[in-house]
């Protein structure tokens, strides 16, 4: 299978690509928040890079959340139109999931047995969950973040995430604590010696990569349903601000302003 | 660079609270056109939300989409279509991306060329779709939820900005005023429907007609009305909608008029939403009978939003300037500005 990966869950934006002849490919826009700008261009070059064309694609993945309410539209919108275009399904991800994958995907002796990542919700909270992995020398297989999670479906304030963090911590001794959250509200967290920012800063956003690797084996294992394209839809886990806002709704300075000497 | 290889153009359009996709041939000739209205989605917040508009798109034009293209006689694989128009502004930024994303990607997969469309010229060219020998100078006025514009348009592409609103659009009015006054949203085909039954004359609301220019002014009306409301609370709701619905047009007809008559354009065109209202219309169609010039009214499904307007602005734009690059984004306080 040739799948193509859209992440833009948080401020980055990136693409990457699996199962073509030049191998795994991927293209990665840190910060500006230019999701709409950026992952088209992102998409032809990763194609390009892998040497196929986008009609070669076979698969479509996106990280349906949570995180950024216009970077996960943006992102999704563009696999829903890809799946939809090239007649293919679709798997969503959890930004989570990506997140805990990519911790423990790290060459590192001492693998962490508690991750932690950390989504920054805007207004002071964060989307998080725990993945409580089981290091056993002889079996070295990662299980799919997805059963092994312990999530914390609303958001939370980062007051809240320390003293739960501290909680978890108190069991297993050690945190690894990822994401824009961890990044976010380092202050708060790096003063505990428990909590394991090391790796927070390489893994601010989730890697594309980690999501096409992650949904490979969630395909190959066959026990993960894909969607039709008119399925999907991201995981906002906040309800709409229901506030109209007039100003927004009707940009006045549209047109032009009638004062405006350029307008013409 | 011009492609004359160009004739069928599939639009999209997301910019406010209307889903919609359409095929057009030739620049004017509508083979399908799907508007799925979220309508019911805001009504019980009197207005258009922007993150709920947002949402509903993402999960709305999957199936627009597809019904368009199947209407077309095409599918989602694209045969037949030569090319995509999408809005890129102005509108709701949140609402904009979902349609420019949808474009960029089919525009990828089926190997056709995309083009941004500005919403306001798409509104201009609605017009061309049902009379595509209308002659030039006109005066358009585009009145919506959104903008209460005139416009001159020379020729297609040429454009000189007359005036527009200092505050509230007059579909922000009927809005404002069909919350106010408990009739639901949205507040225009309310307050027309009501209008109908009331007596234009009942109040004397004001008529604002800010400087010696073209510009517009409504907030001071809205404010009347509801002062006029309170001082007389057991004014029948059909005459305040009525008297309400009259001042609005007087002004739009006062102002529309004298733009055509010192331009010296040949017709007035109604476009956007506000189009649609009734008296408005009649109005239109007396003052420019009376004037001795043209006046075009396009059919209502035409005055709303309408991604079969997208599509012919599209195609026009696609052979006067070309496709735009895959790294467009959306432009929420995009202008109205003439080819170059
Ligand atoms: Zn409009």
């Amino acid at each position: 299978m040739t799948l193509l990966a859209i992440e833009s869950a948080t401020d980055m934006v990136g693409v990457a690509l699996v199962g073509g002849v030049g191998g795994p490919v991927e293209r990665v826009h840190l910060g500006g928040r230019l999701h709409a700008e950026l992952l088209a261009p992102a998409i032809e070059e990763v194609c390009a890079l892998a040497g196929c064309t986008i009609g070669e694609i076979t698969g479509v993945t996106v990280d349906v959340g949570p995180g950024l309410f216009t970077g996960l539209r943006v992102g999704v919108a563009t696999a829903k139109a890809l799946a939809q275009g090239l007649g293919c399904r679709v798997l969503g991800v959890s930004s989570l999931d990506i997140l805990a994958s990519a911790a423990v995907g790290q060459d590192d002796a001492e693998a962490p047995r508690l991750v932690v990542p950390v989504i920054d919700a805007r207004r002071g909270e964060v989307f998080t969950a725990a993945y409580h992995f089981e290091w056993l020398a002889e079996h070295a297989e990662v299980s799919d973040p997805a059963s092994i999670r312990e999530d914390r479906l609303e958001p939370m304030s980062p007051g809240d995430l320390v003293e739960w963090l501290l909680d978890l911590s108190s069991e297993v001794g050690s945190v690894m604590v990822v994401g824009d959250g961890a990044v976010r509200y380092r202050r708060l967290l790096s003063v505990h010696p428990s909590l394991d920012l090391r790796l927070a800063d390489e893994l601010s956003g989730p890697p594309p990569l980690a999501l096409a690797r992650l949904a490979t084996a969630r395909l190959s294992d066959g026990g993960t349903e894909t969607l039709a394209p008119e399925d999907l839809v991201p995981d906002y886990r906040r309800h709409a601000d229901a506030r109209i806002n007039w100003e927004e709704r009707a940009p006045r300075t549209a047109g032009a302003t009638p004062s405006d000497p350029t307008r013409s | 660079m011009a492609d004359h290889h160009i004739n069928r153009v599939l639009g999209i359009e997301t910019s406010c609270d209307e889903t919609a996709a359409s095929v057009v041939d030739g620049g004017s000739a509508i083979v399908s056109s799907v508007v799925s209205s979220q309508i019911d989605l805001h009504a019980r917040y009197g207005g258009v939300v922007p993150e709920l508009a947002g949402r509903a798109h993402v999960e709305l034009l999957t199936p627009v989409l597809s019904d368009a293209l199947a209407q077309a006689g095409s599918d989602t694989s694209g045969t037949g279509i030569d090319a995509i128009a999408v809005t890129y502004g102005p509108g709701l930024i949140g609402s904009l991306l979902v349609g420019v994303a949808e474009a960029k990607a089919l525009s990828m997969v089926w190997g056709v060329p995309m083009v941004g469309v500005n919403h306001l010229e798409a509104h201009l060219f609605a017009s061309l779709l049902e009379q595509p020998d209308l002659g030039w100078p006109l005066v358009v006025l585009l009145v919506s939820g959104g903008h209460t514009l005139l416009i001159e348009v020379t020729e297609p592409g040429r454009y000189r900005l007359l005036g527009g609103t200092i505050d509230d659009a007059a579909g922000e009015a009927f809005d404002k005023v069909a919350r106010y006054l408990g009739l639901g949203y949205p507040g225009g085909p309310a307050i027309d429907r009501l209008a109908e039954l009331g007596d234009p004359g009942a109040f004397a609301f004001p008529r604002s007609l800010p400087g010696d220019g073209y510009d517009f002014s409504f907030s001071g009306l809205k404010t009347s009305v509801v002062n006029t409301v309170r001082k007389h609370p057991d004014a029948a709701t059909e005459d305040v909608a009525a008297s309400f619905q009259q001042a609005v047009v007087d002004v739009l007809v006062t102002r529309a008029r004298r733009a055509a008559a010192d331009t010296g354009a040949r017709a007035v065109c109604l476009a956007g939403g506000v189009g649609a209202n009734s008296l408005l219309r009649r109005r239109i169609e007396e003052a420019c009978a009376h004037d001795g010039i043209g006046a075009f009214l396009p059919s209502r499904a035409l005055c709303t939003d309408n991604a079969a307007m997208v599509a012919a602005a599209g195609w026009w734009r696609l052979r006067n300037g070309g496709p735009s690059p895959l790294n467009l984004g959306a432009d929420p306080n995009l202008r109205l500005v003439s080819v170059p």
